[in-house]
């Protein structure tokens, strides 16, 4: 899912940086204003966690593997806009110290999978609006899992399938990777809803991205 | 602290654990660049350990001790970016805006 250098058009990379730095810029800006200095320490467990799970590729179908995404878990955990820094952060360093992902391309993995991740968070919001109901908030964060990784992988096609660089254009690239990630999405959403579950059963102190669905924390 | 000093040592625990079971085959994006018949590149960077790993004979260890690397740097950098960007105190009425 880490788009390497080389095979994205200048034009796609230029939009791609130009779409999500002002993303982090507001993320940053409204982290700042709505937490405190104690979101650290679950913001950096939650991160590693989300650096090893990416590190586990697993086979689907036709010789593929995939790995867990991981952003809607740093979305509900954490909110969704320390989960945009946090994830970009995560994506920095695997471009910089493992080459996974590339540093020009940087702009569209971090569009792809923090900015478009973190947004998922939105529609656990969505789904939640006029409930505390846990079974409710457990399927929407399963939902949200799933549309993530659809999108990300529908980001990811078009910036490949529009780039002339890359041979076969949007009507391979967007089924190919909107396929294989429709699979990793369930498996993506069963882990995140899990995790969110037992966390939220364990230590919902820590999940501000909980209260902020549950209305008493506003961003 | 020392819960999330345990939840760390447990998250190096599972990837440990799950290291042998993961697949080395490509992903799907490295798939479709080689069937798309796209002309493959060589990296301009090649970071500080390409493909999760650093240069010892055995597979597992190199791939756990560059995981091992990769986490204790992902912890280091995301709890000073979240000590940076978070103020170290909110008046309430701040938090309620």
């Amino acid at each position: 899912m880490h788009i390497p250098d080389g095979y994205l058009d200048p034009t796609i990379i230029a939009i791609t940086w130009a779409v999500t730095i002002p993303f982090l810029i507001f993320a940053w800006k409204k982290t700042k204003k709505t937490y405190s200095h104690s979101i650290a320490p679950t913001l950096a467990i939650t991160s590693a966690l989300v650096f090893v799970v990416q590190m586990i590729n697993f086979p689907i179908a036709g010789g593929t593997t995939v790995h867990v995404l991981g952003v809607t878990l740093l979305a509900v955990i954490l909110g969704p806009f320390p989960a945009m820094l946090s994830m970009t952060m995560v994506l920095l360093m695997q471009a910089f110290f493992f080459a996974d992902g590339g540093l020009l391309a940087f702009g569209a993995n971090a569009l792809n999978m923090a900015v478009i991740g973190s947004l998922s968070f939105f529609i656990v919001k969505l789904l939640t609006r006029k409930t505390s109901s846990n079974k409710q908030f457990a399927s929407s964060v399963f939902i949200a899992s799933w549309v993530a990784a659809l999108l990300t992988a529908l980001a990811t096609g078009l910036e490949l399938g529009f780039s002339k660089a890359f041979a076969g254009g949007v009507m391979l690239t967007v089924p190919s990777m909107v396929s294989v990630y429709a699979i990793e999405g369930l498996v993506e959403a069963v882990i995140t809803t899990a995790l969110v579950t037992s966390l939220q059963r364990l230590q919902p102190a820590v999940m501000m991205g909980l209260k902020l669905l549950r209305g008493s924390e506003k961003l | 602290m020392k819960k999330y000093i345990l939840v760390a040592a447990l998250i190096i625990l599972a990837l440990a654990v799950l290291l042998p079971f993961a697949s080395s085959d490509p992903d799907g994006l490295e798939n479709l660049i080689s069937t798309s018949g796209t002309q493959q590149h060589e990296s301009f960077w090649n970071g500080l350990m390409a493909d999760y790993s650093v240069a010892i004979g055995n597979p597992y260890f190199s791939t756990l001790l560059a995981g091992i690397f990769g986490t204790m740097v992902v912890l280091l950098a995301t709890f000073v970016l979240g000590t940076v960007v978070a103020p170290k105190e909110k008046s309430e009425n701040v938090k309620k805006i």
